[in-house]
């Protein structure tokens, strides 16, 4: 926790928004990666862990 | 947040991004092992179905091929049995051959001799022919020589008969008149000789009459073997006449015999007889001659 953050309180702004846009686009992104690969691996393999 | 918050989250992002397009642009390009180890695992096993079909007919191939070696090998074996009695009867039929060879030169040969020899056989028959044509004509001049000998004999044996008819008709006359010349005379006492008979035997060879108690003693002067004559030194002067026999002796040994054929005063001439096959025995001159042994 940044003290800029405590020092604005509970207040949220549109950059605080904006960076959680990004990260979450960013999780999206590997939460889709990851399940494109999982999907990948199922598929393929019929796995997902062990190795057959 | 800080600024330096605000980049890390920003370059977090960018990087997340990055690396889940660089993982997804890999998990998409990667190859499905799976898939393939499937594929080949299936050719896999397709191949050894496959192999071990190919083995199965292998080795059922393998087996009809023993069978057939087998079998091949009996048929090899006949057909070598087939061969050395095949090779036996050509060897046979090479001999045959060649004694079928040497049996036609040999006939050829005696053809050839058989040829030569009835050329032989007419050369000598046409010059026997000729031979013949010429006795025939020798025969020819012959009998007609023969014919006339025989009329020139004929001819001759009657002018015998003629003149022996003739002597018989002379001689019967000389009897006649001898009978009557010994009746005139007779009338004066005196006689003549007694006449001989009409027909005159001729004799061949006469024997010597014996000569004994005579003694007359003598050598060869010569002989003649070839002619079987033989010459005694003693004649007429000394007793000796026609048809006596001689005994030729040399040293008390009989030689041969000698007949008095003809008589002069101081020789005569005999015949030998009785000669001896040794030639020392062969009757020589000097060897002493008598009338007695």
């Amino acid at each position: 926790m940044s003290p800029a953050m405590q020092s604005r309180g509970k207040k949220v702004t549109a950059p605080d928004n904006l960076y959680t846009v990004i990260l979450s686009l960013a999780l999206a992104a590997v939460l889709a990666t990851a399940g494109y690969v999982a999907y990948q691996c199922l598929t393929q393999y019929e796995t997902l862990f062990k190795i057959q | 947040m800080s600024t330096l918050t605000k980049v890390l989250i920003v370059l977090l992002t960018i990087a997340s991004i990055f690396l889940c397009g660089v993982v997804v642009t890999y998990v998409a390009s990667a190859d499905n092992y799976k898939q393939m180890y499937d594929q080949r695992r299936s050719s896999e096993m397709t191949a050894k179905q496959q192999r071990d079909r190919t083995i199965e007919e292998w080795n059922a191939a393998q087996k009809a091929m023993a069978e057939e070696k087998t079998k091949l090998n009996a048929d090899m074996a006949a057909l070598q049995a087939q061969i050395s009695t095949l090779k036996g009867q050509v060897a046979d039929a090479l001999r045959e051959r060649d004694d079928a060879r040497r049996r036609k030169e040999n006939y050829e040969s005696l053809l050839a001799a058989n040829a030569k020899t009835g050329e032989l056989h007419a050369q000598l028959q046409k010059e026997a022919q000729d031979a013949q044509v010429k006795l025939e004509a020798e025969k020819t001049r012959l009998e007609d020589e023969l014919d006339g000998v025989t009329g020139a004999l004929n001819e001759k044996l009657a002018i015998v008969m003629q003149l022996e008819a003739k002597v018989k008709g002379l001689t019967e006359e000389k009897t006649a008149i001898q009978n009557k010349l010994d009746q005139f005379l007779r009338q004066y006492g005196k006689v003549t000789a007694q006449a001989a008979p009409v027909t005159v035997m001729r004799e061949a060879a006469r024997v010597a009459p014996p000569a004994t108690d005579i003694d007359l003693k003598g050598s060869l002067s010569a002989v003649d073997l070839k002619n079987l004559l033989a010459e005694i030194s003693i004649g007429a002067a000394d007793g000796v006449k026609k048809g006596m026999r001689f005994h030729a002796t040399r040293d008390s040994k009989f030689i041969c015999d000698v007949v008095v054929l003809d008589v002069e005063p101081d020789k005569a001439l005999g015949w030998l007889e009785l000669l001896q096959d040794q030639p020392q025995d062969k009757p020589k001159a000097g060897d002493a001659v008598s009338t007695n042994l």
